[in-house]
């Protein structure tokens, strides 16, 4: 089905063989238009019970439980829980700090592995896949689409996007829950460089929309660690302006700033029941996507 | 505190390396692409306080550390805690020893005297300094002595105690002569002394010249003092106030004044009293209740086989100075009362001869020898204990009579002539007479000493009973001891000469009723004779000083009978004793100063000083501290808390870790 043979520089085919053997499955019922391993909000064909309901003129008689109606005389229809495929938008931050990397690996590279195995392992079990690059506003987007060669198209644009400008996430994903009015699984790819407060405006607006967000909160160690020996002057790689600090001076202050921004953070993802999961520029993203699907398979079923 | 190596403090501007190379850091900034803003944005709008002054502090403690090793390596003298004089290692040291008896009073608690520990806690610190020059002042005659080292000032003989009082001035002017000729380089003056005021002599005219003297030396000169000023506790000094030899048929006894004198009040004390006169002993006790006590005319029988002269000691037990508890005195006959009458007015000159005649003890025979001015060659002046002179004063061949009269201690009494001519003794001469309308009686005299003294019942003469119709006016310096209503004197001293006494009228009955009323007129001559007779005797007492010293060399020979034999033969009449003199007999005592002398206070010192480089240093006998201390170790322990102190405030690695953000979920979770 994969039918892209351009080699990706961001994807490995044993990560994504192995990471395939997991499904990747919503926390909440999809509305798709195809048949697919989703749970639907409506009955459908699927071999799982649902419910009885009473009869009524119109229904398909085939669906009429005889054996209850030998029971108790009384007609009941069977209803069972339809299954069907899922929207996965690929929310990919794009501004300038995505660049950084105090090691070999960038956070725009680890993102970029990130959604292009999510796009592939979706786009594998016939979900539709879309992609939208932010930054100061939506760099780029694709709509969600099925067909394999939208697939290869959304690696297009994993290849081609370059990490440029100042982050505003926050009105991103607020315009994004507006757009998209089908529910889907909307995955946020980002250093979530901006006010807490801002951002949990922006995830309580998806939840409204009935989307399902998932966070990946691409960190590099250096940004926490925040190890430096000489005076530095640290140029803003969105545009903003620089600052001249002494990291002997500043680096307690700074951890505690860190850390309050962690906190708040997490207080935010709670209370949005967002999927959250920091992932560290130096750890394998098998792993952490590894988790990330095994626990939404843990949490199947919900509907 | 000084510095042995003062050179070495030419690298404190190494101090500032710490801040230096922080500045060059600062410098020294690298460039990098951050992503993290937002958070360098909250650290610096974080409060800085803590992280400033650590970072302050950090800077301190390293400058610290680096001035310690500095000052280290400069070897550092500790000089007690007033001392802050700087300066380093003298080219020459001058130590002023004030020997006087009082500086031998002990510390209870323990310890040597004050002069021990003072000369002890000199010689340390003068062996830290190690100064190319050593000198001691033992004695403002002596002058300076070079010694070999600091250590030598201990075992000079002539470092000694004495009885003598220091006299300090005197000691400075010479280290200062001393100084002005041989020293070249930076000099220090080391004073070990009590502060008393007879040593120090506060109000003499010599200080200012002094001062002025050292502030214009062209080295630079550091005085340093080590004061003892605590009074000695407790202590009694004995006196022997007079001696006198009493025949009583052909028994013959010895009456002894003696006074025990104390600085402070105290609990009423019984002292025993021993005198020892010819190898036999006796004893008295007396009761001291105030400050002081008097045992007058004590009658001590002597030996009837022994001769009419001889020598003794009284001394009291042992308290906390030992150099006045014990008096040394002689005694002999008394020699003849002479006197020698020149007057031109035959009634003044029964007067006189009427007045010197009368001897107040009829066991002691009175001469009266009268004399015409002109005749003065012939007569007995070895013997003659006073001149009494109503003429014109004396010139020529006469003056030199008297002047070699009163250079030998004679007293002479002047009373005015008819005719006042211009001629001057002693600095003084005569004015014109001035006949009072109405007599007149002395206004004001000297009841507190000398001729016009109280007695010893303590009354006042009864100069206020005298009328005086005429009195002769007094031209020159001299010292009123009695004055008329107006300020003119009535009786007066020449001030240049001690022995010379004017008297401004004549006992004349036209010019007052000093023959009529003649107690006072008989109580000035007996006591002139009095004084007169002193050094007629062939035993006398002396103050040690210069005077007692000044006599020794004089003295065809000069032995020691009694008293302490530490004393060098270099420094006769210094030193406490009874000392055969030719065929005189001599004790020598300690002033009577010496015994009530109050302390000169600390800010009075200073004025001394004011302007020179001073310090003092305030110790106590049986101190066992040194003045002068390296403190190197104190400034390596500084260096090491202040590394130590560096070192903790710059540890941020671990508080940092503790400190680092935990995030969510856990690392070990994500892990």
């Amino acid at each position: 089905m994969f039918t892209d043979r351009q080699p990706r520089a961001f994807l490995d085919p044993a990560v994504l063989a192995r990471l395939a053997a997991v499904p990747l499955v919503a926390r909440r019922p999809m509305v798709g238009t195809v048949s697919g391993r989703h749970a639907s909000p409506h009955r459908g064909s699927s071999v799982e019970f649902a419910e009885y309901r009473k009869y009524v003129p119109g229904d398909d008689l085939r669906r009429l439980d005889w054996r209850a109606f030998g029971r108790s005389d009384r007609h009941y229809v069977k209803e069972y829980e339809a299954d069907t495929n899922l929207r996965l938008c690929l929310v990919l931050d794009t501004s300038g700090s995505m660049n950084f990397g105090s090691a070999a690996v960038t956070k725009i590279a680890v993102a970029r592995r990130i959604a292009g195995a999510l796009a592939y392992l979706a786009s594998q079990q016939g979900d539709a896949v879309g992609i939208s690059c932010v930054a100061d506003g939506i760099v780029r987007t694709l709509p969600p689409r099925r067909s394999p060669a939208h697939l290869r198209l959304a690696f297009d644009v994993l290849d081609e996007v370059k990490p440029a400008g100042p982050t505003r996430l926050p009105e991103v994903l607020h315009e994004l829950a507006e757009t998209t009015r089908q529910r889907a699984v909307v995955v946020i790819i980002s250093d979530l460089f901006c006010p807490p407060p801002d951002l949990a405006g922006a995830f309580s607006h998806l939840r409204f929309r009935r989307h399902d967000v998932a966070v990946f909160h691409l960190l590099d160690p250096q940004e926490l660690a925040f190890q430096f020996q000489r005076p530095t002057r640290f140029l803003d790689m969105e545009g903003g302006a620089a600052i001249f600090a002494d990291p002997v001076d500043i680096a307690d202050r700074y951890h505690r700033a860190v850390q309050a921004y962690l906190d708040d953070l997490r207080k935010v993802v709670l209370e949005s029941a967002v999927d959250y999961h920091r992932v560290m520029t130096d750890e394998s993203y098998e792993q952490v996507l590894a988790r990330f699907l095994v626990g939404r398979a843990a949490a199947r079923g919900l509907r | 505190m000084t510095f042995l190596q003062p050179w070495m403090l030419a690298a404190l501007p190494l101090v500032a390396l710490p801040l230096v190379i922080h500045l060059i850091n600062q410098r020294r900034f690298q460039t990098v692409q951050w992503a993290a803003m937002m958070f360098l944005l909250s650290a610096r709008a974080l409060s800085r306080g803590y992280s400033r002054l650590r970072h302050w502090l950090i800077m301190l403690l390293r400058m610290l550390a680096v001035a310690a090793v500095i000052f280290a390596v400069g070897r550092p003298l500790s000089r007690g805690w007033l001392a802050l004089a700087g300066g380093g290692r003298p080219d020459s040291a001058v130590v002023l020893l004030d020997r006087s008896p009082s500086m031998q009073a002990v510390d209870p608690a323990g310890g040597g005297s004050k002069l021990d520990t003072g000369r002890r806690q000199a010689v340390e610190s003068l062996v830290t300094l190690r100064p190319a020059r050593c000198l001691l002042v033992a004695d403002a005659l002596r002058g300076p002595e070079e010694v070999a080292g600091p250590e030598a000032i201990a075992e000079l003989a002539g470092g000694g105690p004495a009885a003598a009082a220091a006299d300090i001035p005197g000691m400075l002017q010479a280290a200062y002569d001393f100084l002005r000729e041989n020293a070249a380089g930076t000099s220090e003056i080391w004073i070990v002394s009590d502060q008393r005021a007879n040593d120090w002599r506060p109000e003499d005219g010599a200080w200012g010249g002094i001062r002025d003297a050292f502030a214009k030396l062209p080295q630079q000169v550091r005085f340093q003092l080590l004061a003892y000023a605590r009074p000695a506790a407790g202590n009694v000094a004995v006196r022997v106030g007079g001696v006198r030899l009493e025949q009583r048929g052909r028994d013959r006894q010895l009456l002894v004044t003696v006074s025990l004198v104390r600085q402070e009040d105290g609990p009423r004390l019984t002292l025993p009293l021993r005198f020892e006169i010819g190898g036999v002993t006796t004893a008295v006790d007396v009761e001291l209740s105030g400050r002081e006590a008097v045992l007058r005319n004590h009658a001590i029988p002597l030996d009837a086989a022994a001769g009419t002269r001889g020598f003794g000691r009284v001394s009291i037990p042992a308290d906390a100075d030992p150099a006045d508890n014990e008096f040394f005195f002689v005694y002999d006959e008394p020699p003849p009362r002479r006197a020698l009458v020149v007057a031109d007015d035959p009634a003044v000159r029964r007067v006189l001869e009427l007045v010197a005649g009368i001897a107040p003890d009829k066991d002691v025979p009175a001469t009266v020898d009268s004399v015409a001015p002109g005749g003065l060659a012939t007569a007995a002046w070895d013997e003659t204990a006073v001149l009494l002179w109503q003429a014109a004063l004396p010139t020529g061949r006469d003056a030199e009579l008297v002047d070699a009269f009163v250079a030998r201690g004679g007293q002479v009494v002047f009373f005015p002539p008819e005719a006042p001519a211009a001629a001057t003794f002693a600095g003084v001469s005569w004015g014109g007479w001035t006949a009072h309308a109405k007599p007149v009686a002395p206004e004001s005299w000297r009841t507190d000493q000398d001729l016009l003294a109280n007695t010893l019942s303590g009354g006042a003469l009864p100069l206020g009973e005298l009328e005086v119709r005429r009195s002769c006016g007094l031209e020159g310096e001299h010292v009123a001891l009695a004055s008329l209503p107006g300020g003119a004197a009535l009786i007066a001293r020449a001030a240049g000469a001690g022995g010379v006494c004017f008297c401004a009228t004549t006992p004349a009955a036209r010019d007052s009723s000093l023959a009529s009323e003649g107690v006072v007129l008989y109580a000035l001559v007996q006591r002139a004779i009095e004084r007169g007779r002193v050094v007629l005797g062939r035993a006398r007492q002396l103050d040690a000083g210069p005077a007692a010293a000044e006599f020794a060399a004089a003295a065809t020979s000069w032995s020691r009978l009694a008293g302490p034999d530490a004393a060098p033969s270099t420094e006769s009449g210094l030193h406490a004793g009874v000392f055969a003199a030719g065929e005189r007999l001599v004790a020598v005592n300690r002033p009577a100063a010496e015994d009530t002398a109050p302390v000169v206070s600390d800010d009075r010192i200073d004025g001394l000083f004011r302007g020179l480089s001073f310090s003092r240093t305030s110790g106590r006998a049986g101190d066992g501290e040194s003045i002068v201390q390296e403190i190197w170790r104190a400034f390596l322990i500084a260096m090491l808390l202040a590394i130590i102190g560096e070192g903790l405030l710059s540890m941020p690695r671990r508080r940092e870790a503790e400190a680092a953000p935990r995030g969510f979920p856990p690392a070990e979770a994500a892990a």
